[in-house]
């Protein structure tokens, strides 16, 4: 919301230049977004006398004047106006002023000019008699300004319009208003914390609130069909009006706040909305049939053409105001085309009223229509207020439209608002707040915001040694019904700069249990970052298709369930599906650095995945959301250098690092068990049965085709799986050296070597330490059908082995796997 | 001494061992198992007549003697022509090349928030992305149809049920419901908010929120946790200033700037806003049965990207999500 600091020190004496004013609002929770100058000072204009003109001798249209500014010394200024005479008072801008002045072609744009003393067509010109455009004033252009004869000459130009009430210089203040403010959405409102915070009186216009009835109440009748949703309605009757343009203060204030000036009665009801922040409504009183106003909420869906002459579909159950024929209103959200004040407009009929704030929400979220009336009502105008606000704006329209006020008003008031109070401990705000405020500086700050505290014999509150108050509430203080809403105000107002930090603060005595979850996952992060792969974080939203395509069995959330998460409400469609899988954003990333010429990229990723099914890992009712872990590389792993030439990742590297981070979790025996799915080089992990996660291939699509490899890891099951081991337990070492035996067996290459590899361990007992395979050979004297595996075996024990041991355990080997695969040792 | 060994005695002397392959030609020759010449010596000394044979024993040991003294000589001399000023290795030559990784600006970011709110004994929850309304919302104070609920903007799943949490405060609603006070916990996660995608928003980035609730918590205690916090992550002549501001679950409630010095401003520099915290509001100590005239607390939250951005300067939240090599390179682990 703008507030304009002109506006605004019409109703406090505050002092403050506008860079303490924006400290102080911001610092008493009206945050300054934003700070914008409007026009000049007209530092250096004064108000000078034309004492002599004479033309140009070189040019036919510029005139030479001769202006006196009362010093003694009057100045030549060439002069271009059509209008300059002789005798004329006129605004001079001296020789350093620094004007805004309007571009000729486009007089929205003004660029600031520093006037100087200059020769125009061989005659010097020291200075500028200026046009109201030049002065910020008006778009006129059509000639220098004359002021009246007893405009006093050498005094300040500036000064002078302010005696008139015009100042073109202001400031425009952006403040940002939190939704438990609806006080403040006004000027008087700002200017009432200013005047609580400097100690200066609150200043409010002289206004003459008619009593109910009068007139008034002979002219029309107002009924209230809605009570719940419509707590008041004051009309207010104003005949005789001129339509027409707004003085030129008035208008200057609302072009201030950001408002366009329409026509005098228009601009009035604008104006003292931003005064007081109640909406006001002017109906012209011709067109609203019988006289009658009715509120009352819509039984069907309806349209209606608003004044901006659109056509609205309103849901039904909005509140509507209505004639005695027909609607003319969407209550508290814009008025009708068809009793709009017009040119035509001579009685009008000023709508003052009360509405529930969730109603009004309700229909400007409904019709995507939010209006400054809608803006304050749906966060809650004063309900004391509405006499007052009709009242100022019936006596403008008398003042400046040439109406005639038609005494008393119709003041239909089903809900009379209760005065509300509030019992306030001083020792509770002493508990929250953490400081001791003076008791009379919290009454004091209090009723300068318009509580009333009182302060209560001590007898009823045993155990109190500050005081307890009862605290009457402001009605335009909504959020504030309870005591911490006023202790709230105390801090707000005493300053959150002044409650000093306590030397030393206490921390509980409990001791929360060590994050494992956690540790783990800051281990294997680190532990990648270390091993060359860059972590990534990737959108978690993305198109349906695309999500549903990546919730595959194979992968960990597709193990859980079959529908991926939509959101209703998605900013795009491209946008609209919740990740199952980390391998669309990883694939994306990849696609994006080859797009940008990277030949070769590992990347990881930690993060949630999420499926529409109910599980045993659900948090909410139907569906699981699971955290995994993404490894995935493509193009170029190892680069060429003197060392060795460049090859491309496959399969095997990525599963190198996957047994890296098993081996580093202590996951023995994890079992890469082939598997179908729509990747090549397939393989699920299974640790003691329980699934793990996926690797194998995929591409990423574009111009490259170069494979990418990936695993994905249920990140939950791993981590499951490592703490379920506990802490380390230290085995002792064995002081006898250890027996190294290799074995090269030739076996059909149908048998897997993962498989041959877990029968020799399982084969080897206890002896065998250590099992690995070293070479994989095709070809030679082998048949086509076969392959020869060299495997390294290590034994060991906490005793001398003897040969014996050693050949009995590989005797039993080779039994084994001579059984199962009929694998033979290679002569 | 016999003649044949006062010869072989000569060899073993005068073979020049200046190479690998001629020692292990001498050790072949004079000590292999199965043909070495002293192995062979060794192996006729029951063959000796018992009077000669002590000699004889010496005299064969003292030339095996000899030959393992040479060798360990001859080896010692070969290794030591190896060593710095004596080889022809290239050390200018690059090293092999260990291929570098890093950890995303983000997770360093959080680390260090979350690392310093442990360090003042908080405890670390982590929650669901997909929320219920309730706790998101209700148990947190925001009123339906109230304005409030506009400074969040939603993604809802279900409606009026399921969403994106706009915010990771259900987590302490969940910690809180799972525990009796004191709770001194802090959340880090991933949350969502319905905006336009712009420099400046994404629709979703990552908080840190910190709760405590216990007896005798004031705002006073906020203020010292929040400022060292401040030192903490901007050094310690950080200026910091709270000001009030509006969050449902919190009253009264603050928002924290911190002074970034910018000698380019006019002021020589600007108020930058880092997080929002306040006083738990009473409602929500309520809404997970804590009696809120027994315990207070406080409840503090910060948004991770925000923090980042300002630490290392980056100025469009986007490239944050954009996963360009060239951007990651930067920030190492």
């Amino acid at each position: 919301m703008i507030i304009s600091a002109n506006w605004l020190s019409a109703y406090v004496h505050h002092g403050l230049g506008i860079d303490a004013l924006e400290n102080l609002l911001t610092m008493c929770g009206l945050e300054v977004d934003g700070l914008e100058q409007i026009g000049s000072d007209l530092d250096g204009v004064v108000i000078g006398q034309i004492e002599h003109t004479a033309p140009h001798p070189n040019a036919d249209r510029l005139t030479c004047c001769t202006v006196s500014l009362g010093t003694g010394n009057p100045l030549q200024i060439v002069c271009g106006a059509p209008n300059v005479a002789k005798g004329q008072r006129v605004p001079v801008a001296t020789v350093g002023t620094t004007l805004l002045l309007p571009d000729r072609n486009d007089p929205a744009r003004k660029t600031p000019v520093t006037l100087k003393k200059v020769k125009l067509r061989g005659e010097f010109s020291e200075g500028m008699i200026c046009a109201e455009d030049e002065l910020g004033l008006s778009d006129n252009h059509d000639g220098i300004m004359v002021l009246p004869g007893d405009a006093p000459v050498g005094e300040s130009f500036a000064r002078w319009l302010a005696e008139q009430r015009v100042s073109v210089h202001d400031h425009a203040i952006d403040v940002a208003i939190t939704p438990n403010r609806p006080d403040a959405i006004s000027h008087i409102g700002v200017a009432r914390d200013v005047a609580a915070l400097v100690a200066s009186p609150l200043r409010l216009p002289e206004v003459a609130v008619p009593e109910p009835g009068g007139a008034a109440a002979d002219r029309i009748s107002i009924d209230i069909e809605a009570p719940e949703l419509c707590h008041r309605y004051v009309g207010m009757v104003v005949t005789g009006v001129r339509i027409g343009e707004s003085p030129a203060w008035l208008k200057q204030r609302l072009t201030a706040v950001g408002l366009r000036p329409r026509n005098n009665v228009v601009d009035i009801t604008n104006f003292v909305m931003h005064e007081c922040g109640q909406p006001l409504h002017a109906f012209d009183l011709a067109m609203v049939e019988g006289r009658r106003i009715r509120v009352r909420a819509t039984r069907t869906e309806q349209a209606f053409v608003t004044l901006d002459d659109k056509e609205r579909r309103l849901p039904e159950g909005t509140l509507m105001i209505c004639d005695g024929a027909r609607e003319v209103a969407i209550a508290g959200v814009m008025g009708g085309q068809n009793s709009e004040v017009t040119d035509e407009t001579t009685d009008v009929l000023i709508e003052s009223a009360w509405f529930e704030p969730s109603s009004i929400r309700r229909t400007a979220k409904a019709l995507s229509l939010q209006t400054d009336a809608s803006y304050r009502f749906e966060r809650g105008v004063d309900p004391t207020g509405q006499a007052w606000a009709a009242a100022r704006a019936a006596q403008l329209m008398c003042e400046l439209a040439g109406g005639t006020l038609v005494d008393g008003m119709v003041d239909a008031h089903p809900t009379p608002y209760e005065p509300r109070s509030v019992h306030v401990r001083g020792e509770r705000a002493r508990a929250i707040i953490g400081v001791d405020i003076p008791v009379e500086r919290v009454e004091g700050l209090l009723a300068a915001i318009g509580c009333t505290p009182v302060r209560l014999e001590k007898d009823g509150f045993p155990g109190q040694d500050t005081p307890v108050w009862d605290v009457t509430l402001p009605p335009y203080r909504p959020d504030m019904e309870r005591e911490i809403d006023v202790i709230e105000e105390i801090a707000r107002l005493h300053g959150y700069d002044n409650i000093p930090e306590p030397e030393r603060s206490s921390i509980p005595n409990f001791t929360p249990d060590p994050d494992l979850e956690r540790g783990l996952k800051a281990r294997v992060r680190s532990q990648l970052a270390s091993r060359g792969f860059r972590e990534i974080y990737t959108n978690s939203m993305l198109p349906v298709e695309k999500a549903q395509a990546f919730l595959d069995p194979a992968l960990p959330a597709g193990q859980l369930g079959e529908r991926v998460v939509e959101t209703l409400n998605p900013i795009t469609t491209e946008m609209a599906a919740l990740r199952p899988s980390l391998l669309p954003g990883a694939l994306d990333a990849i696609r994006f650095n080859r797009n940008h010429g990277r030949r070769g990229v590992r990347f990881f990723e930690l993060g949630r995945v999420h499926v529409r099914k109910q599980s045993d890992r659900s948090v909410i009712d139907g569906f699981t959301e699971i955290e995994t872990l993404l490894l995935a590389a493509s193009g170029v792993w190892k680069k060429q250098g003197w060392t060795g030439s460049e090859r491309d990742v496959d399969i095997f590297d990525i599963k190198g690092h996957v047994e890296a981070i098993f081996a580093s979790l202590r996951l023995v025996g994890v079992r890469f068990l082939p598997a179908d799915g729509p990747f090549p080089q397939l393989a699920r992990m299974e640790w003691d049965n329980t699934y793990m996660g996926i690797i194998g291939c995929t591409y990423a699509s574009d111009v490259t085709g170069q494979a990418v490899c990936f695993a994905e890891l249920d990140w939950d099951a791993v981590s499951a799986a490592a703490l379920s081991l506990g802490t380390v337990r230290f085995e002792r070492i064995s002081r006898y050296p250890r027996v190294d035996r290799d074995l090269a067996l030739v076996v059909n290459k149908q048998v897997p070597v993962g498989t041959l590899l877990a029968d020799i361990v399982e084969a080897g007992g206890d002896l065998l330490m250590d099992a690995s395979v070293f070479d994989v050979f095709e070809g030679g004297q082998l048949s086509e059908k076969e392959r020869s595996v060299a495997f390294s075996l290590t034994f060991g024990a906490h005793r001398t082995l003897r040969d014996n041991d050693v050949d009995t355990a590989v005797t039993r080997i080779l039994e084994a796997v001579a059984t199962k695969h009929g694998a033979q040792l290679r002569a | 001494m016999s003649e044949d060994l006062a010869t072989l005695r000569q060899e073993i002397e005068d073979t020049p061992l200046g190479t690998e392959e001629a020692i292990d030609g001498f050790r072949i020759r004079f000590l292999s198992r199965k043909q070495g010449v002293i192995t062979a010596l060794m192996k006729r000394i029951p063959d000796i007549a018992p009077e000669n044979r002590k000699t004889y024993g010496q005299d064969v040991n003292a030339l095996k003697q000899r030959v393992e003294a040479r060798l360990e000589e001859a080896q010692q001399a070969l290794s030591s022509s190896n060593a710095p000023g004596t080889d022809q290795t290239d050390i200018t030559l690059p090293g092999r090349v260990v291929p570098e990784g890093s950890l995303h600006p983000l997770t360093q970011t959080m680390d260090l928030i979350v690392h310093a709110f442990s360090s003042y004994g908080f405890q670390i929850a982590e929650g669901t992305e997909i929320e219920d309304d309730w706790h998101n919302f209700t148990a947190l104070n925001f009123p339906e149809d109230h304005p409030a609920r506009d400074m969040q903007d939603t993604f809802f799943i279900e409606e009026g049920k399921t969403l994106l949490r706009t915010h990771t405060s259900p987590v302490q609603i969940r910690v809180m419901k799972s525990q009796p006070p004191p709770v001194r916990v802090i959340v880090p996660g991933r949350v969502y908010r319905n905006e336009a995608i712009s420099y400046k928003s994404y629709c979703l980035f990552h908080q840190v929120e910190g709760l405590y609730v216990d007896q005798g918590v004031s705002m006073a205690d906020l203020k010292h946790i929040l400022h060292a916090f401040a030192r903490t992550l901007f050094g310690h002549d950080v200026r910091m200033r709270f000001r009030p501001s509006f969050f449902p679950f919190t009253e009264p409630s603050a928002e924290v700037d911190i002074w970034w010095p910018d000698p380019d401003l006019p002021g020589g520099g600007r108020w930058l806003e880092i997080l929002g915290c306040g006083m738990v509001d009473p409602n929500v100590l309520e809404a997970v049965d804590v009696d809120p005239e027994v315990y207070t607390g406080y409840a503090f939250g910060m948004g991770v990207e925000r923090i980042a951005m300002l630490r290392y300067g980056i100025d469009d939240i986007r490239t944050l999500y954009e996963n360009d090599v060239r951007f990651l390179k930067q920030f190492k682990s």
